[in-house]
């Protein structure tokens, strides 16, 4: 251990690194050349690399544990070890974080890939490595037949890589780099089957609900940023009391004029701590993954993948990571009471309505996937009254379970495959039956794992959820400061009655399943392909059959056993989920698992947040009893319903309610009230956007531009005759014209000046062979009488005065024009800006103009022009040959 | 020969008038035949106009070298341009420029 200590130092975890690289290599090797490998080797590949990540977390763990355990006894410090990979990015940054640090220089925000295990993220990591091995080994078997085999093995591995970077990564950036890579695997194994457009679509569905919660992550992420100054976890502990900032979410301001009085309360500036914005916003981003309301209709819909992907990613690892989040980020969940008592709330919920559609699905897989929904609705409830270890505790304890029924149902499936190669009729609890007679560990495992959910005593799920229930009640989040969010006090009673009522309906759905598919008689004989439930036009025909049928006449093949591979794996994880509950039993007082995260949750959490109405006890045997009474009381309704009188209470009811029983065997319809409201709305918009495209786009700016263009075509095009001589003759006036001009000298100048000092010049337009006679001075003759070459003169003006200058002009022909040019200086009046744009001394210089040729006399507009540089009117004269 | 430079005056008068004629020539008939002899009339005026300087401007031929030149580029051109006659009479049937608008398309 010494040795290993010496070659893992704490700062520098290397191992981490083979953690994670093991799975990785996997992905890339099966990915690239699995198709060439062979079954054999991608299947050894697969299994190898997540065998040697599963030891090495072992190990890790191991050594995490004696490092946390090497401090004296009761001063359990928390143990970390980091290994530093490389610098990702540097943000330079300002803001009120650097307030905080006392207001020094903006500094740098250093990002780098580094990842850390302490207890909470090794005990993770030793659910998704021994879980994912336990589900890769069965999935070796059940995916045997399937042509995607490599495929799956480099989606699965890819899956586990990403698992572990969401869970060892040592900041969010991390963390949401890994958050991706999940919700990327978890979409292409959904749809792994993607040549069915159902498949294909529900991987959609999950990829773009879980955007939702996505975008609620990013955001906490910028405002852990600004608030906290930092992205790891250290960092944002420091920094975290910055997020007890007030912030102005409504002005209200604006509406005040427009409102009457009585809506005050909308007039009424709102300010929320930053605390619950990143709370609320770190929990969308939680309900998006794990599958909460209002994001939790993905979830079901994924069943659509392979059964062992919906064991591992939809029950027991990629669906926790909500409430690993959470746990990882306690420290800044419970500063804001109310993103607690939001997400707690939202937990319950959860636990109850999904729970309620659980009650009537027909389909194995889609009871399993609402009950993992409820499920998560209890960590949530646990984690949102602050029990972070019972939330977590059913976090373990639901990976051991679920997995098991999954897998459990995935071997059904199989079995039933030997019937029919109809993924849903294969997976109607209506066709099965009896089964524990072909099925013998199946069965096994399956009732082990039932009584665990439903919570049987001292099975793992009976101590989980008993924790969350008192937790419940009894405990709450509170703030020091008295203006914050408290908790009513009706809050920790209602949790517990919903999460109670919750527990009965998850132990009766669950009893339901387990009866309709292994008890009774096996109904699957006449689910041969192609063979139609006669029930009402061949009525005969169906007595026939059934009269074949009471005689115990086997048709076709028999559902049969799964190999070895995938019953292990079960065998495994029922052992697990019968004794996993006393990792943390409390009533028996026996607590590694408390004792083992304690130092985290001491360290993150501020312990006076915490409030418990039951600070030594006392209550937690008196609130078994509704625990174990719901689990009673499930067992004998499901039983009664189902055994005693074979399922005639079930159709009996629904024939009564069938409103109601249609209701929530359509999930409550919340698929289609999203359509209405989202899907619709969106709709609704495209539809006003291809309005818009089509008229206003199409219409006004294409076919209007389009006829404008045309119509100065069809008047230019009547110039283009196509003849050559009109084009010659166009030529000819052409250079008449050019002849013309060169011919005649042209009198042309501009006038460039500075109306704050009084300084123009006057420079004529040069051109060939002219010379130049100015009369600068505006008294009448020449100032030489020969032509010269100076093309420009300068004269100096007092305010307020106008000269006007003559010119003169002579080409290489001899020919002379004349023309005359005013120049004005405007006088200066500060007291009338609009008359004098240019600021006093900061003239800008004009730049020359080329004035038009002279037509006329001068003009009068010299005063008036503001800047009076441009005040000339040049004054033709007639000129003579010389 | 300083006669003929008394005359020059005319030289230059009888080219532009030949220009003339050949550019109104060029410009109002339609016939493409009529037009190409224009266009030779054109040409045949500067190089009349060419040589008449050369004479009076004789330090070296280079009027004289202008005006070859010139009559070589013209009968190439003439060339080119009855081939394109020819073509064009093929295609049209007609030798009338008011039928050969293809440049407007």
């Amino acid at each position: 251990m010494d040795a290993l200590e010496k070659i893992f130092p704490a700062n520098d975890f290397a191992l981490l690194a083979v953690i994670i690289g093991m799975p990785l290599l996997g992905a890339f090797v099966n990915g690239v050349f699995g198709k060439r490998l062979g079954k054999e080797a991608v299947r050894l590949m697969a299994l190898g690399a997540l065998g040697i990540s599963f030891l090495c977390s072992l190990l890790a763990f191991a050594l995490l544990h004696a490092a946390q355990s090497g401090g004296a006894e009761g001063s359990a410090e928390a143990a970390r070890f980091v290994w530093h990979g490389w610098e990702w990015l540097g943000l330079s940054r300002a803001g009120e974080a650097t307030l905080l640090n006392g207001g020094g220089a903006p500094s740098m925000l250093q990002l780098e890939v580094a990842f850390s295990i302490d207890a909470l993220s090794g005990t993770m990591a030793l659910i998704v490595t021994g879980i994912g091995f336990l589900i890769h080994l069965y999935s070796s078997s059940y995916m045997e037949h399937d042509a995607g085999f490599h495929r799956f093995f480099a989606y699965l591995n890819l899956f586990i890589f990403s698992m572990l970077v969401l869970i060892l990564g040592h900041s969010l950036p991390i963390l949401f780099v890994g958050w991706e890579g999940v919700g990327l695997c978890s979409y292409l194994l959904i749809g792994f089957w993607f040549d069915s457009e159902a498949n294909a679509r529900a991987g959609k569905k999950a990829f773009i609900v879980n955007r939702i919660g996505d975008f609620g992550l990013l955001v906490a992420m910028a405002l852990l940023l600004r608030y906290t100054g930092a992205l790891d976890w250290d960092g944002m502990a420091s920094g975290s009391r910055g997020l007890l900032t007030e912030m102005r979410i409504w002005d209200g301001q604006f509406f005040a004029q427009y409102l009457p009085d009585s809506l005050s309360f909308l007039t009424q500036p709102r300010s929320v701590s930053v605390a619950t914005l990143v709370g609320l916003a770190l929990f969308l981003g939680c309900a998006g993954k794990s599958a909460q309301i209002p994001l939790y209709v993905w979830l079901p819909d994924a069943m659509a993948g392979p059964t062992p992907v919906s064991a591992l990613i939809h029950a027991a690892t990629m669906v926790t990571a909500g409430v690993y989040l959470v746990c990882r980020m306690a420290g800044i969940f419970t500063l804001s009471p109310a993103a607690m008592f939001v997400m707690a709330f939202a937990g319950a919920l959860t636990a109850f309505f999904a729970a309620t559609i659980a009650l009537v699905q027909r389909d194995i897989k889609k009871v399993l996937a609402y009950s993992t929904v409820s499920q998560l609705g209890f960590m949530f409830l646990g984690v949102g009254v602050g029990a972070f270890t019972a939330g977590f505790f059913h976090v373990l304890t639901h990976a051991f379970f679920k997995a098991c029924l999954f897998l459990g149902a995935g071997s059904v499936i199989h079995a039933m495959h030997a019937r029919i190669h109809d993924t849903d009729a294969s997976q109607d609890l209506n066709n099965m039956g009896g089964l524990k007679k072909y099925l013998k560990v199946t069965h096994l495992t399956f009732l082990v794992s039932v009584l665990a959910i439903a919570g049987l005593p001292l099975t793992s799920g009976f101590f989980s959820k008993d924790e969350i229930l008192y937790s419940a009640f009894t405990r709450s989040v509170v703030s020091s400061s008295s203006s914050a969010f408290a908790w009513p006090a009706w809050t920790g009673g209602v949790l517990f009655s919903i999460g109670v009522t919750s527990a009965v309906m998850t132990a009766f759905y669950m009893f339901r399943l387990y009866f309709l598919a292994f008890h009774g008689e096996f109904k699957g004989w006449k689910i041969v392909a192609g063979w139609k439930e006669p029930e009402h036009a061949h009525d005969h025909h169906g007595h026939d059959h059934g009269h074949a049928h009471g005689h115990g006449v086997l048709e076709g093949p028999v559902p049969h056993e799964s190999p070895w591979p995938m019953t292990l794996p079960l065998v495994v994880l029922a052992t697990l989920a019968a004794f996993g509950g006393f990792l943390n039993a409390h009533p028996l007082h026996i607590i590694p698992l408390e004792h083992w995260l304690e130092p985290v949750f001491e360290a993150s959490v501020d312990a006076s947040r915490l409030h418990t109405s039951d600070p030594d006890g006392a209550l937690m045997l008196p609130l078994l009893v509704p625990g174990v009474l719901a689990f009673v009381i499930g067992l004998s309704i499901a039983y009664v319903v189902y055994i005693a009188r074979g399922g005639a209470p079930e159709k009996a009811l629904a024939a009564r309610y069938p409103a109601a029983y249609q209701l929530l065997f359509d999930k409550w319809r919340i698929d289609e009230l999203y359509d209405e409201l989202v899907v619709g709305s969106l709709e609704a918009l495209a539809e006003a956007s291809v309005w818009v495209d089509r008229w206003v786009v199409d219409g006004i700016l294409a076919r209007l531009t389009a006829m404008f263009v045309t119509a100065w075509g069809h008047l230019l095009r009547m110039f283009q005759t196509g003849h050559a001589q009109t084009y010659a003759a166009v030529m000819v006036v052409g250079l008449f014209g050019i002849g013309w001009f060169v011919a005649v000298p042209q009198p042309e100048a501009a006038v460039s000046g500075d109306a704050a000092t009084g300084q123009y010049a006057v420079q004529a337009a040069p051109g060939l062979g002219y010379s130049y006679r100015w009369d600068s001075d505006g008294d009448g003759t020449f100032d030489s009488e020969k032509f010269g070459t100076t093309g420009q003169v300068t004269l100096t003006l007092e305010e307020g005065a106008t000269r006007e200058v003559h010119l003169q002009v002579k080409n290489a022909f001899g020919r002379v024009r004349s023309g005359s040019f005013e120049v004005t200086r405007p006088l200066h009046d500060a007291s009338a800006p609009s008359a004098d744009a240019l600021p006093p001394g900061g003239a800008r210089p004009r730049p020359p103009m080329l004035l038009p040729r002279a037509r006329t006399a001068p003009g009068t507009g010299a005063v008036a022009d503001p800047s009076g540089a441009r005040a000339l009117q040049p004054v033709q004269q007639p000129g003579g040959a010389q | 020969m300083s006669s003929l430079s008394d005359t020059l005056e005319h030289y230059v008068l009888l080219s532009a008038l030949i220009f003339t004629i050949g550019g109104v020539g060029f410009l109002v008939r339609r016939n493409v035949l009529v037009q190409l002899m224009s266009i030779e009339l054109m040409l045949n005026s500067v190089n009349l106009l060419l040589v008449a300087f050369n004479r009076v401007h004789g330090e070296n031929m280079a009027g004289h070298m202008f005006a070859f030149f010139i009559i070589a580029v013209a009968a190439a051109e003439v060339a080119v341009g009855l081939a394109i006659v020819l073509s064009y009479y093929r295609l049209k049937a007609t030798v009338y420029t008011d039928e050969a608008d293809l440049l407007r398309h």
